[in-house]
């Protein structure tokens, strides 16, 4: 398997200039106080996977990965774990800057919320990338961008609706004595749900015929 | 004789398109010619034998041992060259020796990087700056650097210009000399099979039409050149298929000697495998 992962992440290292110029254009927005560096970790481990993706379909890697021992189950294996190590690797980037950043404009460093708030961005670009990976190996990234699109938009139009009727407070209220677990509650969600997204997408992939 | 590849009434149906009882064995240290039209079933038969398309019916045995359940055991042995490109275009050859080197067992890295060499390519360069040929001399040189006992190679020369063309055949034609393993080679370009190949399977429209020896063939098939008048004396038995040109008749026979004791018909033209599959495919009975 280590050799579809070294694969991946050659891929993702030749997106290294492109990674650089937005940490730099990031960094330098972020000492002007304009933008908060976290943002950095979504946005660019989604547009990096997707790439990888893009690439992989374009190239007809898939079918041929089927072709190399044990494809079908290292390929995806692979991409999952590719996509971890290369959130870590942003998480400490992202993390380091956040700290000088923070050094630079207050002359003191709040660690705690800096942490507090990445880890909120690793959940969220978890949640956004697990969730598209099944699709991406369902349909193929083109017609996946087109549904994970509908779907965002769907979730959010009737959460917009819905949450019109319910009372949030409440529910804030009712779930309060778990305020003291939140961290360990949710990295237990994290690692749920890149287990069943992995799993959803080795079924599809050891289905898939090109 | 020992057979590298052995495939039993394989059946696979798509809505337009069916295979349709596929059978044929290759020898070891045999090279085979797939022989077809495009879309007459070659890739997807090739595809089933990989294991790309897994929902068919019927039997495939490499180095004897069933393709799905030893898959990952024959696919260790397997070297292989696809139809289109399918490396990632952003990675470097040194990429790709990196990735195999933990891919394969016997992943040979200096083996790789002497192709490499021998075909010009620089391992740091970014496989989008290499052209279409470039691109397939990289997937060959993959293809060998395991020291596979099997070559798949769908359509290798297909798209690629008559310089690229020879240069990949004399590929070929220099790894028959030093490495010894057997070969499936498709192609509709047959001129490239005529003297590579020692035996020929002939695909069409889903369907094995023959799978025989290349001499057997070239040696026993006719194609004999008559008039109307004679072509009318010729029973229906005696020949395959058909074909009525400008002036004359092109009958394809399976057997010309038995045809020139039975009949006094003097052209009987040696085939090419051009001309079988014209004929087979586009002549009448």
């Amino acid at each position: 398997m280590l050799g579809f992962i070294k694969k991946d992440i050659a891929m993702i290292k030749s997106n290294f200039k492109l990674i650089g110029i937005l940490i730099v254009v990031y960094t330098i927005m972020g000492l002007m106080g304009e933008v908060d560096i976290s943002f950095i970790l979504p946005f660019m481990s989604v547009m990096i996977m997707i790439s990888t993706f893009s690439y992989d379909n374009y190239n007809n890697w898939d079918a041929y990965s089927i072709s190399l021992p044990n494809g079908r189950k290292n390929s995806v294996k692979a991409k999952y774990i590719a996509t971890i190590l290369m959130i870590l690797v942003v998480s400490i980037i992202t993390i380091i800057l956040s700290f000088i950043i923070s050094y630079l404009n207050t002359k003191s460093i709040n660690y705690g919320q800096i942490l507090i708030s990445m880890f909120g961005e690793i959940f969220g670009t978890l949640l956004v990338l697990t969730f598209m990976y099944p699709i991406i190996y369902k349909f193929g990234v083109e017609k996946a961008r087109i549904g994970i699109f509908l779907i965002v938009f769907g979730i959010v139009f009737i959460g917009g609706f819905l949450l019109q009727f319910i009372d949030l407070s409440l529910i804030a209220n009712s779930l309060s004595f778990l305020e003291d677990y939140l961290i360990i509650i949710l990295s237990l969600i994290m690692v749920m749900m890149v287990y069943i997204s992995y799993k959803i997408s080795e079924k599809i992939f050891s289905k898939k015929e090109f | 004789m020992e057979n590298v590849l052995e495939i039993k009434n394989l059946c696979k149906k798509y809505d337009n398109f069916e295979l349709k009882n596929i059978t044929f064995t290759l020898p070891k240290g045999m090279i085979m010619g797939f022989i077809g039209e495009n879309g007459a079933g070659k890739t997807t038969t090739i595809k089933a034998i990989l294991n790309i398309i897994n929902s068919y019916q019927g039997e495939i045995k490499i180095f004897g041992l069933d393709n799905r359940e030893d898959d990952k055991k024959i696919k260790e042995d397997i070297g292989v060259v696809l139809d289109d490109m399918f490396f990632p275009e952003i990675l470097t050859p040194n990429d790709i020796n990196k990735a195999m080197l933990d891919i394969y067992k016997n992943w040979d890295s200096k083996m790789f990087y002497d192709y490499l060499k021998e075909f010009s390519l620089l391992p740091n360069k970014q496989i989008k700056t290499f052209s279409k040929g470039m691109k397939k001399k990289l997937e060959i040189a993959t293809a060998l650097s395991h020291h596979p006992k099997l070559l798949i190679l769908d359509e290798p020369t297909s798209g690629l210009d008559p310089i690229a063309r020879s240069e990949v055949i004399e590929i070929f034609q220099n790894i028959l000399e030093k490495e010894e393993c057997s070969i499936l080679l498709s192609s509709h370009i047959t001129t490239d099979l005529e003297h590579m190949a020692d035996y020929i399977t002939f695909i069409n429209n889903g369907e094995i039409v023959l799978s025989k020896t290349t001499d057997e063939l070239l040696n026993n098939y006719g194609l004999v050149k008559c008039s109307e008048k004679e072509f009318k004396k010729i029973d229906k038995k005696d020949y395959l298929k058909y074909k009525k040109t400008k002036y004359e008749y092109e009958v394809l026979v399976e057997n010309k000697k038995d045809f020139k004791t039975k009949y006094n018909i003097s052209i009987i033209d040696k085939i090419t495998l051009d001309d079988l599959m014209v004929l087979m495919i586009k002549g009448e009975k």
